[in-house]
């Protein structure tokens, strides 16, 4: 709302220069966002939020500066208004939506260019002006917040006004030349045939005042606040009418704004003001609203005198009297939003002023928080640590990702909330996995130079569910380009056993005891290249997925490079496998004999199942496997590979002689000869 | 015979004197005290003296044996010392080489301002509670005070779901949930992602907000205020001041917006207060009764306060940030300086 000094001084006497003026409204809840100055004026933008229509008028803003400045409020210029006739024939058919209708013709107007001072006022409130008749429409609506509507009287059919809704499907042209499709739910003001406005909202072009109109009906009047909302809404039109309305609109002043338009039309345009036509079958009361200080001073925390609250309400305009230790209060007209004792008492806060509260601090009830030991935070530190820095994107996507991904057409993913009313096409579902978001970060960097960038997310995806809201299930899920290592670490994989390393870290993290990987083609993910990946499960349940990007999905998303994928599609399965309890057992008494151990195996013989092979011998000073060295190359057949292995063995309560650790590994050897066809290498 | 050995200390002495390596040191022993040294083949002759002579002359020959040997110590001991400085030279390195790191990442930005804030209001005695992205309209805006035909809902621009399901345009629904589910005492803060459907230089389309609220018998507006001091003199520093104004959200009554000194200009005046020596940082105020009614807390028995935040707000006045579509795009040349 713009409102000009020079136009408020006319309603409330001060002296403050405007930015003194524009602080205070500040400080008592009427932002001023903007403060410019023009012609001798300065025009104030102020942010009136929705509570308080009655200061989308200057009347309404120079009524808070009385009170503020504890300055005289004067009302306008109320000359006596010169009337002859009866008003116009108004019938109201819905008094629900319309709750007052006044209205007076003005005859033999001459309509013309508005005259200068007119012109300024209304441009520098941001109001495009037009002729006078309706430029004086206008500039009531500013000053009193009541909005106006003028038709061509000779216009209307039978020249008479009926309020009704509208048909079904009925067509309407409004005065932005728009033709709208109406429905029984909307208010219409209609003539004896037809609508002619859409009540509240915009006139229609079949009644506009023009150059040639000589004869008016001025329509005052007041409508239902969610009634006009929701036509507006339904019809996309917002006027300066409509978002009044639709925040209320003060009953009482409909005649006194009526008055005023009728008389400055005869006043600047010529004219014959008739007498008033007003419906108003249920007159406005104030209720009363009943507030000891006790309630006052709890909530606000500070005591504050009772003549003090006592006379900031009636600075305001509300009826105040003394009941015992409290006050009975009636809120005035145009104070709609002020219906429950909090209301009265933000009012006195205000105007005592918040920074006059002191600050405190509560003396509060020790309870013991029950704050989740956070796996989601233990989970980035991990990440962290092993290098990957954390990106956030948007929760959105484009459905289309799913087909970059070669995700399969029946699979779950493809179940997708969709966004009604989304701001882009790439933005119109609610995700359903992190990764394609994930994969678009290393492209961008890549375009951008950037090298081994390893990011990860943790954020939640959304799934359909049997209820009313998705689920939303946390992911966690992570991109890894090795990049370039300096020539004394290169290595010759291409990132796969950093990641699984992270994992691995991850799961000590978090006290995860045991997992298995498993590489079986039916489990992998279709982005996934499917000799480079594996599922990871404990206990059986599957809980990750790690592997290279399939060749044509980094193709589909331009990434040129090598990129491996971590992803845990679901942490909260994580949970059950945290041990509890972290347990000391004592430290071994007898030394350990070690012995490595080489073979030859066929190549698809892996790691972890000859590893498995020599941990199930019979025995109990097998301590740990671990493997060291793996060979291909000369001296190895071609299908065949070479594994070396270090072997600890430990006995819990004696010194092991190195004869029974030779015939053990005898029987070891033995074991993997039978079992996977292994030789010994020499 | 006397004189001899007084001879061979001096010369011994002499020389030890002059060995300057650990191979001279180790030859003059051999001279000395080796199988075939002077020393030694002096022992071997006492049998071959006179009786009465052996004794005053082997105590004499013992002494020089000695003498010789604690000099060869000391020397040895030296010469020990100076080769070891020697290889130490050698062995010197580039120490302005760059240190090898195992390169570690970093935490989003907005996680970091997140972990601060919850560990301010943690500290205070609140706990963490979360609440869906996808929220139900009633919880995001009914159980707020908003009903469907309310003017207020044009604050916040709605991603919509469906007729009833939007994307929770703040973290406020959160209150209505923990409130159903809970009895007073409550203190309570709820952080996380929520959707506006705008985006241009000063929008994006999700962000992060913090909501905190609390609710007990006698909790006043004086306290909203000592509490929110605490927060922003913690994250900002003990200096900055705030500034409570009259603000308007339907769920809470009365409405604060809060300001804070500039910390860019410390309250002279730049470009991000726009020269006003003020920041926008908080919505807050008393949780409206009717909150209390929607979540069935009987409001003549119990009051409470609520704020919320947002926290790229919070991170781009902390960092200096002057983009706030820098968060989300994730460029690691950004992601990598926090
Ligand atoms: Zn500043």
């Amino acid at each position: 709302m713009k409102a000009s000094y020079n136009w408020l001084k006319e309603f409330v006497d001060f002296s403050l220069p405007p930015l003194e003026i524009a602080h205070a409204l500040t400080m008592a809840g009427l932002e001023v966002e903007g403060v410019v100055e023009a012609d001798g004026d300065t025009v104030f933008d102020i942010n009136v939020t929705p509570n308080r229509p009655d200061c989308l008028s200057i009347i309404g803003i120079a009524r808070e500066i009385s009170a503020i400045l504890k300055v005289p409020f004067r009302s306008g210029p109320a000359g006596a208004l010169e009337q002859k006739g009866r008003g116009p024939e108004v019938t109201v058919r819905d008094t629900r939506l319309c709750r007052r209708y006044a209205s007076r013709t003005i005859t033999g107007v001459k309509p013309a260019p508005s005259p200068d001072w007119l012109v300024r006022r209304l441009e520098s409130h941001g109001i495009r002006t037009s002729i006078n008749v309706v430029d004086i429409t206008n500039y009531v609506l500013l000053e009193t917040g009541q909005p106006l509507h003028a038709f061509d009287l000779d216009k209307l059919a039978g020249t008479k006004i009926e309020v009704r809704t509208a048909g079904p499907s009925e067509k309407f042209r409004t005065l932005d030349n728009e033709d709208r499709i109406l429905n029984p739910d909307m208010l219409m003001i209609c003539d004896a045939e037809r609508p002619v406005a859409l009540a509240g909202i915009i006139g229609g072009m079949n009644s506009e005042v023009s150059l040639s109109t000589m004869n008016v009906l001025l329509e005052s009047a007041n409508f239902f606040p969610s009634s006009v909302r929701r036509t507006a809404k339904a019809l996309g039109v917002s006027t300066e009418s409509s978002y009044r309305f639709e925040r209320g609109v003060d009953i009482n002043n409909v005649t006194v704004a009526l008055d005023r338009a009728a008389s400055m039309i005869a006043e600047i345009a010529g004219g014959c003001v008739s007498g008033l036509t007003d419906v108003y079958p249920s007159p406005f009361t104030a209720g009363d609203i009943r507030i000891s200080f006790n309630q006052i001073n709890s909530l606000i925390g500070i005591e504050i005198p009772g003549p003090l609250a006592e006379r900031i309400l009636t600075d305001l305009g509300f009826g105040v009297k003394r009941e015992g230790e409290g006050l009975v209060v009636n809120p005035p007209s145009f104070r709609q939003d002020i219906q429950a004792e909090v209301d009265i008492i933000e009012e006195i806060a205000r105007l005592y002023g918040y920074g006059n509260i002191p600050a405190s601090l509560p003396s509060i009830q020790l309870q013991p928080t029950c704050n989740e030991p956070g796996i989601i935070e233990a989970i980035r530190k991990s990440l962290v640590r092993s290098g990957f820095t954390e990106v956030i994107n948007y929760s959105f996507f484009y459905p289309d990702s799913l087909d970059r991904l070669n995700i399969a057409l029946n699979d779950r993913r493809r179940d997708m909330i969709l966004i009604s009313n989304p701001l882009r096409k790439e933005e119109s579902a609610m995700r359903t996995t992190l990764i394609p978001a994930l994969l678009s970060n290393v492209c961008l960097n890549f375009n951008r130079g950037e090298k081994n960038v390893r990011f990860f997310e943790i954020s939640r995806v959304f799934l359909p569910s049997s209820e009313k809201l998705p689920e939303e299930v946390v992911q966690v899920a992570a991109v890894y380009n090795k990049g370039e290592t300096a020539s004394l670490w290169e290595t010759t994989h291409d990132g796969f056993y950093d990641v699984k390393g992270a994992l691995e870290n991850l799961f000590i993290d978090l006290k995860i005891k045991d997992h298995s990987i498993e590489q079986s083609p039916e489990f992998t993910e279709p982005y996934l290249h499917p000799g480079k990946s594996c599922t990871v499960r404990i206990s059986d349940e599957k809980i990750a997925s790690l592997g290279a990007v399939h060749p044509s999905v980094l193709e589909s998303f331009d990434i040129r490079g090598n990129v491996i994928i971590l992803e845990i599609p679901d942490v909260a399965k994580l949970k059950k496998y945290i041990s509890a309890k972290t347990s000391f057992s004592p430290l071994p008494k007898f030394p350990r004999v070690e012995r490595d151990i080489a073979l030859v195996v066929s190549k698809g013989v892996t790691i972890e199942r000859v590893r498995r092979a020599i941990l199930s011998v019979d025995s109990n000073i097998i301590e740990s496997v671990v493997p060291f060295d793996i060979y291909i190359g000369k001296s190895i057949p071609d299908d065949k590979k070479s594994i070396a292995f270090s072997i600890l063995f430990r006995s819990a309560d004696r010194t092991l002689t190195d004869q029974e650790v030779d015939a053990l590994q005898a029987v070891i050897i033995e074991k993997l000869k039978k079992e996977l066809d292994a030789e010994l290498r020499g | 015979m006397l004189n001899d050995l007084d001879s061979i200390k001096s010369l011994a002495g002499e020389e030890i004197e002059k060995a300057d390596s650990l191979k001279a040191v180790q030859d003059l022993k051999v001279r000395y005290l080796g199988k075939k040294g002077i020393i030694t083949g002096k022992i071997k002759s006492l049998a071959a003296i006179a009786k009465e002579d052996r004794r005053e002359y082997g105590k004499s020959l013992n002494d020089v044996k000695i003498y010789i040997e604690e000099l060869l110590g000391v020397r040895e001991k030296a010469c020990k010392a100076v080769e070891l400085n020697k290889t130490l030279q050698i062995q010197r390195i580039d120490v302005t080489i760059p240190g090898y790191r195992i390169p570690a990442g970093h935490l989003h930005p907005t996680t970091q301002v997140l972990g601060e804030i919850i560990g301010i209001f943690t500290s205070l005695g609140f706990h963490v509670e979360e609440g869906p992205e996808v929220e139900l309209d009633f919880y995001n805006f009914e159980a707020l005070n908003m009903p469907k035909e309310h003017p207020a809902r044009d604050m916040q621009d709605t991603f919509y779901i469906s007729d009833d399901v939007v994307l929770r345009t703040h973290t406020s629904p959160v209150q209505v949930r923990v409130m159903q589910n809970n009895t007073p005492p409550l203190r309570v803060i709820a952080p996380g992602k929520v959707y506006r459907c705008d985006a241009d230089v000063t929008h994006i389309p999700m962000f992060h907000q913090l909501e905190g609220f609390m609710v007990d018998k006698h909790i006043t507006m004086s306290h909203l205020k000592g509490v929110l001091e605490v927060f922003i003199q913690r994250v900002f520093g003990a200096d900055t001041k705030l500034r409570f104004r009259p603000s308007f959200f339907p769920f809470t009554e009365p409405s604060a917006e809060i300001d804070i000194s500039c910390v860019i200009c410390r309250g002279a005046g730049c470009n991000v207060c726009k020269n006003t020596g003020w920041l926008e940082i908080l919505g807050a105020g008393m949780i409206n009764p009717r909150v209390f009614e929607m979540a069935g807390y009987d409001p003549a028995q119990y009051t409470g306060f609520a704020f919320g935040m947002g926290i790229e707000r919070v991170a781009m006045l902390k960092y200096g940030i002057d983009d706030i579509r820098l968060f989300y795009e994730n460029d690691k040349r950004f992601l990598d300086q926090f």
